[in-house]
C-alpha cells in the first residue's frame, strides 16, 4: 500500500490532466505550459521539473513559499490560475535527487497539493523520458502535448517521445513552438526552418499540429507571464485550447 | 498543518484497501513515518480521528511508529545514521521553520543532507516516506493483522 500514490490518484480523479512534454530541452515547454494553463478556465499548473523549476521564474514567484493548510499545499494564486512548484517548498536551494526520490517528490507534489475544484491540471514536465513520465502514468491517464521547434534536430529527438506515446496508445498534440515570425503584409519569416520536418513527424504518428509564433516581446514578461496577452497567447487560446476542452 | 494531508493519505489508502478486501471494520492502523519529518503525532491523530468518520475506519485507532533511517552514501560507501547528520538537520530547521522541506517531503533528504565523510548528496535511505505497516481488522469476532 502506498499512501502517497493513493492520495495523488484520488486528487486527480475527475480532472483533465494535460502533460506538456518534450524529449528536447530549450523548446519552450514551460512557457507553453504557462500560457496554456492561463488560457484554460479553472486550471492548476503543476511544475514537475523538480530540478529547474522554471515556472516560479516565469511567474515571479522565486522567493515565495507555499502556504500549508489542513487542505494541503496551497497553490500560488495568479488570478484564476493556481501554480504548484517545488520551488515553493525549497526556495532557491538546488535539488539533486536519485531517480526513485525524484519520482517520490513528484508524487508528493500532486498528493499534497490542494487541487480544489480545478477542472484542468497542466503538468510542466522536464525534458526527456524519465521518472516524470513514468510517475505521471502511474497517477492518471494524461493527455500529452508534445513541444518541439521546427529545427531538424529537435524534431528528430522529439520522435522518441512520439514513438513512446504511440506504443502507450496515446495520441498527442504536437506543438511547434517558435515556428514563424509575423512580418506584416501576410509575410512570415521562419528562422528555425520550415514546418516540413514537424509535419512529417505528426503525419507518421497521426497527431494534429499547432504552430506558435515567435514574439520577441515575451522576454519582457519573464517574471510576470500572467500579464502577457500577446500573439502567442492568442494562438494558444484559439488553436491549442480547442483540442483540450 | 501538513499532518492533515498525511492523515488524509492514510485514510484514503486504508478505505480503498478495505473496500477491495471486503473489510467492514478496521480496528487499528499502524503507520511508519521517517523521524526526520518531525510530524506532530498529536495533530496527526486529531486529523485522523476527525476525518475517519463514515468509513470502515470510524472506530480505528492510529498507531504511529517513527523510523530512524539508515543512510548509505553511494559515492564513498559510508553507512550512517540520522545522528551523524543531526547538525545538518538542525540548521535546515532553523532556516525554514515549521514547514521545512523534509517535514513536507521526506524524499527530498538527499538534496538537504550530505554524507558526513565525503560530502556527496548521492545518498539513499531505507525509509523515505510514510508507509502503512499493518492494519488490524475484526471480522466475525476475530482480530487479524494484515502486514
Amino acid at each position: 500500500m502506498e499512501p502517497l500514490r493513493q492520495l495523488a490518484k484520488e486528487k486527480l480523479r475527475g480532472k483533465k490532466a494535460i502533460a506538456v512534454m518534450s524529449a528536447k530541452g530549450g523548446v519552450g515547454k514551460s512557457l507553453v505550459s504557462a500560457l496554456l494553463a492561463l488560457s484554460l478556465r479553472g486550471a492548476v499548473l503543476v511544475d514537475l521539473d523538480v530540478h529547474t523549476m522554471a515556472t516560479t521564474k516565469l511567474f515571479g514567484l522565486e522567493d515565495k513559499l507555499h502556504e500549508v493548510t489542513k487542505n494541503g499545499i496551497e497553490p500560488f494564486k495568479l488570478g484564476e490560475l493556481g501554480v504548484v512548484s517545488l520551488g515553493g517548498i525549497v526556495k532557491d536551494k538546488y535539488v539533486v535527487l536519485p531517480g526513485g526520490n525524484a519520482g517520490e517528490v513528484m508524487e508528493s507534489l500532486v498528493a499534497y497539493a490542494n487541487l480544489g475544484d480545478a477542472n484542468y491540471v497542466v503538468f510542466d514536465l522536464p525534458p526527456g523520458l524519465g521518472d516524470e513520465v513514468l510517475t505521471l502514468e502511474r497517477l492518471t491517464d494524461f493527455f500529452p502535448v508534445v513541444v518541439t521547434t521546427p529545427s531538424a534536430v529537435s524534431v528528430k529527438v522529439v520522435e522518441y517521445v512520439m514513438r513512446y506515446l504511440n506504443e502507450r496508445e496515446k495520441r498527442p498534440l504536437l506543438v511547434v513552438n517558435m515556428a514563424y515570425m509575423d512580418c506584416g503584409d501576410d509575410k512570415v519569416a521562419r528562422p528555425f526552418g520550415d514546418l516540413k520536418n514537424a509535419e512529417d513527424l505528426a503525419k507518421r504518428y497521426n497527431a494534429p499540429v499547432v504552430e506558435l509564433p515567435i514574439d520577441p516581446s515575451l522576454e519582457s514578461y519573464i517574471g510576470k507571464v500572467h500579464e502577457y496577452d500577446g500573439v502567442v497567447k492568442g494562438k494558444v487560446k484559439k488553436e491549442l485550447v480547442p483540442y483540450l476542452t | 498543518m501538513h499532518e492533515w494531508s498525511v492523515a488524509d493519505a492514510v485514510i484514503r489508502t486504508v478505505v480503498n484497501w478495505a473496500s477491495e478486501n471486503h473489510v467492514t471494520q478496521v480496528k487499528k492502523v499502524k503507520v511508519g513515518i521517517p523521524s526526520f519529518s518531525f510530524l506532530d503525532v498529536e495533530i496527526l491523530k486529531e486529523a485522523f480521528d476527525t476525518m475517519k468518520g463514515d468509513s470502515p475506519l470510524d472506530k480505528a485507532e492510529l498507531e504511529v511508529v517513527f523510523k530512524d533511517p539508515i543512510f548509505k552514501c553511494r559515492n564513498c560507501g559510508l553507512t550512517f545514521s540520522l545522528k551523524d547528520v543531526s547538525d545538518q538537520l538542525e540548521s535546515l530547521k532553523g532556516e525554514f521553520g515549521e514547514e521545512y522541506p523534509l517535514h513536507l517531503m521526506p524524499a527530498l533528504a538527499p538534496s538537504f543532507l550530505k554524507c558526513p565523510r565525503c560530502g556527496s548528496h548521492d545518498i539513499v535511505a531505507e525509509t523515505q516516506d510514510i508507509t502503512i505497516d499493518g492494519i488490524e481488522v475484526e471480522e466475525s469476532g476475530t482480530a487479524q493483522t494484515v502486514g
